[in-house]
């Protein structure tokens, strides 16, 4: 097929620095290639910006494959844009009509500043991990396969939730910027494998308490999570998480 | 208190004040078979010892839901100083509706109606039921229904209430960590269907009463 293509009117969040006002601007991205991601369309935008000697768009980005985190805005109101299971670098520009409006924004939540543009500080996600989200047993070398025996089913759910990139969307698209999905993700892909057993109560303790340190809000149990994450993680991880504290506390650990 | 406790609280008053509802929709549908039937059910209620205590623990779940919701909104708000110009709903697998985005609206608009309700009924005239010790309240139902403005605002309300379960039943079980690849689907059909069998309940019984209620 092919390539067509198209123009549309971005509205995009620009900021200049952390803690200083930002506003919408108004950008027109002309003859953009559908099989453009939506990130090589801010490209071609920065290219013109740079041509005219203004700012460039910041953004974030590493990977552009989708496996790393690294990229994300919120986009016509979408973390990560209308396509379900995918980040905002797999989003293509063939979603998209000629001539259509696209708001573009960073993740908003307190404890996710922007530091400028669409760039947000996302290391209170590092803080919720260092406080918990590792195994500290040391286990020697790499192990003969199926010397610590795993059904299949546990592996694969425990992968599933092994699956968070880190991204934040889940934070982005919550009404209440809680980061529940986040740490739900992490306590259960640990909680579910032999080698997370002998720090799995504390590590609840330590990373919930992290998580509310970092301002971050409560869960509502409406999913808007879920539906955004670029892996599919469902809420189930959540509950996963409030049964781990409660047995946590049940221990005495709390 | 950190918000996984919060919730764990929160879900826990709000199963019980679901429980609560569906023996109160139970106990209003008995007006149908006649003010016997009604105003001896409602004696027995009345005149067993547990009704205090059992008043009271009402009363302290229903503040504690209340009183947790509050100020994890607030919380919650802070969460997010600067908003979006432009959010709109995930869809997909997201359960986000109208009535899960307005539960602190819903439910502060419940603390209203509630003070109302029971100074109606419970704290309303206590008619002798013929020459007995039994109250009249199946009369006190049917004088406090005669205003079609009583009926419809009473309609109104309980379509909040409705709205309150739509969300609030399957979130509750969501809260206290209870969910499955089977659970979920199935109690988030039972919170819909309570939702609406509870709600419409509750105007079915107040229209009738309304219509019929002084015939019989
Ligand atoms: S840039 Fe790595 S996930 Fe998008």
């Amino acid at each position: 097929m092919p390539a067509k293509t198209i123009t549309v009117n971005l509205k995009v969040w620009r900021q200049p620095a952390k803690d200083q006002p930002g506003r919408m601007v108004d950008y027109v991205a002309k003859d953009i290639s559908t099989d453009m991601s939506f990130l090589e369309m801010l490209d071609v935008v920065n290219e013109d910006l740079i041509r005219k000697g203004e700012d460039a768009i910041a953004f974030d980005s590493d990977c552009r494959e989708g496996i790393c985190g690294a990229c994300g805005c919120v986009i016509n109101g979408i973390p990560h844009g209308p396509d379900a299971g995918a980040t905002t670098c797999q989003l293509h520009m063939r979603r998209f009509t000629d001539g259509q409006t696209i708001t573009v924004e960073p993740w908003r939540a307190k404890s996710f500043p922007v530091l400028k543009d669409l760039t947000v500080d996302r290391s209170a996600f590092d803080r919720i991990i260092a406080s918990g989200g590792y195994i500290s047993a040391g286990i020697g070398g790499a192990q003969d396969a199926n010397s610590i025996l795993i059904p299949r089913s546990i592996a694969e759910e425990a992968m599933d939730s092994a699956a968070c990139i880190g991204c934040g969307a889940c934070v982005a698209a919550c009404k209440n910027a809680a980061a529940h999905l986040f740490t739900g993700a992490k306590i259960t892909h640990l909680a579910l494998l032999p080698q997370g057993a002998p720090e799995r109560a504390l590590r609840v303790v330590r990373m919930v308490g992290q998580m509310e340190a970092e301002g971050f809000g409560a869960c509502s149990n409406e999913g808007e999570c879920e539906a955004v994450c670029p892996k599919l993680i469902p809420i189930s991880n959540i509950a996963k998480l409030v049964r781990e504290y409660t047995r946590a506390w049940w221990r005495g650990t709390t | 208190m950190s918000s996984i406790t919060t919730k764990l609280i929160i879900g826990a008053t709000g199963v019980l004040l679901f429980a609560y509802l569906i023996l109160h929709v139970i106990g209003n549908a008995l007006i149908f078979f006649g003010p016997d039937l009604f105003n001896s059910y409602a004696h027995m209620l009345l005149s067993n010892p547990l009704v205090v205590p059992i008043e009271i623990g009402l009363v302290v779940v229903f503040l504690i839901h209340l009183v947790k919701a509050i100020t994890m909104t607030f919380q919650n708000q802070a969460a997010r100083p600067a908003k979006y110009a432009k959010k709109v709903a995930a869809g997909g697998t997201s359960q986000k509706s109208l009535a899960s985005s307005t539960m602190i609206l819903s439910g502060l608009a419940l603390l209203i109606f509630i003070p109302i309700h029971v100074k109606m009924f419970k704290y309303g005239p206590e008619y002798p039921y013929g020459a007995s010790d039994v109250r009249d309240l199946y009369r006190l139902e049917v004088e406090n229904f005669t205003s079609p403005l009583v009926v419809g605002l009473y309609a109104m309300v309980m379509v909040v209430v409705g709205m309150h379960l739509w969300h609030g039943v399957a979130s509750s079980f969501q809260s206290l960590g209870i969910s499955g690849p089977r659970f979920t689907p199935l109690i988030r059909k039972v919170g819909k269907v309570s939702a609406i069998g509870i709600a419409g309940g509750f105007i079915v019984i107040a229209v009738w009463v309304f219509l019929f209620g002084a015939r019989s």
